[in-house]
């Protein structure tokens, strides 16, 4: 078994500090939902766990089975196992998917993968995503729809079979029947290979296909309500009004306008 | 040549304007340092090694279809003159690929005509050892004639490279575009400049051009310079120019996914130089660029 530790995190981006100490624990075989409304903290987490340059560390730590993920460059957490799928995943021209996971898979092996092998699993992970043969051959996610950069995020995870997986908005840009062979692919990753889960969405419905056994909620940068599923059923029917109390714009209007706020 | 291969079963290869080695089909004439080439289909593989100025001089016939890979390699201060004369509704794709390692400067002069209908595809594949300063200079001669030019380079260690790209157009429906692409690491420096000219009268013609140079470190240098000159009004022309540093995002999404810093420079710059290889299609191209690439660190 595997532990990801976050401790009293504190992180800032252009000197904003966004996370005001988080502490949170993931353990391999565990699922965990992070929820909250947009702009207080969950993305910037999961960011942070992977190491994106945009993102500073003021204070906390970040240890995987005890050792210092922070001291750790972004490949190096990817080869310790930690794997983002992203929100917003980048296309590379030029840059064949075939060329990328066979150099991502190689990074993690002593011996390159023979190509027989290689092309099996690719087959077969893209035949349980549903997703065009051609696959292989296109530049990385250039020309892809918002649908299909998800999938190629899951399919990334199915291949370089991470112990931890955070998936940002998994979901976003993935259509009913989509939405279901994914969670598919992310329930099945979790049974055979003891993947510890660590999920931001919005919607209830992938929550109820994958389901969280940790729940937390995050806002303003704060961890401000834990549970189980239970809190999933809780946010969907009642939203984070009795979090945040009853919404104020005047900050909103203060930001856009530069006046007319407090 | 350090390997004894050939891209074709027909070659021939050339050593200071001296025949060495040639197999050619019937068809194609090897004079002096003339290659000429009847109506026909053809492959066939170049290789030139010059110690001295030298020239070669290509002429394609009407309807001829040739698939050319030719291989150079150049000793200091050298210079390599070429011309290219395609005849009407020929098929042309040739694809260069500069082997030179030289200390001093080598020079390149390329002047090519194209005829009506024809068709006229090039690669350059700059990735030799040395400094250099080309100028490659094509005239689109006949209406519909077509011209479509792909360069790869690359200056690293204090190389100066430098590339003069100039398509003319001097008859109506003609269409011209260059994609010159460069990248200049470790001290190395790169101009790339690209002109696109369309003489009055030559209506319905179209110029486009991209220059792109990806520079890897505040030592290097590099300058992409787009040039137009329309003198006509019913034209489509285009042009875009950058240099610029590797996009920090994709860098971060390789590393996200194992690749260490340098992997995901090189897999990067492989993915951003190798269209060029698409120029013709045979399969020790791609192999003999994917060596180069991953013996100079790119």
């Amino acid at each position: 078994m595997s532990v990801l530790k976050i401790n009293n995190l504190h992180v800032s981006v252009d000197d904003k500090e966004i996370l005001k100490g988080i502490t949170l624990e993931f353990k391999t075989g565990e699922t965990h939902a992070l929820m909250g409304p947009n702009g207080n903290g969950k993305s910037t987490l999961l960011s942070t766990i992977m190491g994106h340059p945009s993102y500073q560390v003021t204070q906390g730590s970040i240890t995987l089975d005890g050792e210092d993920l922070l001291a750790m460059s972004v490949d190096e957490r990817s080869r310790k196992g930690i794997f983002l799928g992203m929100q917003y995943p980048e296309a590379i021209p030029g840059v064949t998917n075939s060329d990328f996971l066979k150099a991502a898979i190689n990074a993690r092996r002593d011996e390159p993968v023979r190509l027989f092998d290689f092309m099996n699993n690719l087959d077969q992970a893209i035949s349980e995503l549903k997703m065009n043969e051609d696959l292989a051959h296109r530049y990385l996610n250039e020309g892809f729809s918002g649908g299909e950069k998800k999938r190629n995020e899951i399919l990334q995870m199915e291949l370089l079979k991470p112990s931890f997986a955070l998936l940002d908005e998994i979901d976003s840009g993935l259509d009913v029947d989509a939405l279901r062979i994914v969670a598919d692919a992310v329930n099945k990753m979790k049974e055979e290979n003891d993947m510890g889960l660590v999920m931001v969405s919005h919607y209830e419905k992938l929550y109820q296909l994958v389901k969280p056994s940790h729940v937390h909620v995050l806002v303003d940068g704060e961890i401000k309500a834990e549970g189980g599923y239970e809190l999933v059923e809780k946010i969907n029917n009642e939203g984070y009004e009795w979090l945040v109390g009853k919404q104020d714009n005047s900050d909103l209007i203060e930001k856009l306008f530069g006046f007319g706020g407090k | 040549m350090g390997e004894n291969r050939y891209f074709y079963s027909h070659h021939v290869f050339l050593e200071d304007g001296q025949s060495k080695d040639v197999v050619l089909p019937e068809g194609v004439h090897l004079d002096g340092t003339t290659l000429s080439f009847d109506e026909g289909k053809y492959d066939l593989h170049v290789v030139i090694e010059l110690h001295h100025d030298g020239a070669l001089h290509y002429h394609f016939a009407n309807n001829t279809t040739v698939n050319l890979v030719e291989t150079r390699k150049l000793a200091d201060n050298v210079k390599f003159t070429r011309t290219f004369k395609v005849d009407e509704n020929a098929n042309v794709n040739i694809f260069n690929e500069n082997d030179s390692v030289n200390h001093e400067a080598i020079h390149f002069d390329d002047q090519g005509v194209v005829g009506s209908d024809s068709s006229f595809h090039l690669g350059y594949a700059e990735l030799s050892d040395g400094s250099l300063d080309a100028s490659y200079h094509f005239i689109l001669a006949g209406p519909n004639a077509n011209m479509k030019l792909r360069m790869a380079a690359l200056s690293k260690l204090e190389e100066k490279k430098h590339y003069t790209v100039n398509i003319e157009h001097h008859a109506p429906y003609t269409y011209g575009i260059m994609d010159n692409y460069g990248v200049a690491k470790d001290a190395g420096s790169m101009i790339i400049d690209g002109i696109g000219t369309i003489k009055k009268g030559m209506h319905k013609s179209e110029s486009h051009q991209t220059n792109k140079i990806m520079v890897f470190d505040e030592a290097s240098r590099a300058s992409a310079n787009p040039y137009l000159y329309i003198d006509d009004y019913d034209v489509q022309a285009s042009h875009a120019a950058g240099v610029g540093r590797m996009d920090e995002n994709h860098l971060y999404y390789l590393q996200s996914r194992g690749l260490t810093k340098r992997q995901a420079m090189q897999l990067i710059t492989y993915g951003y130089l190798k269209p060029v290889i698409d120029v013709v299609d045979n399969p020790m191209i791609k192999e003999r660029f994917e060596k180069v690439l991953g013996k100079v660190g790119a």
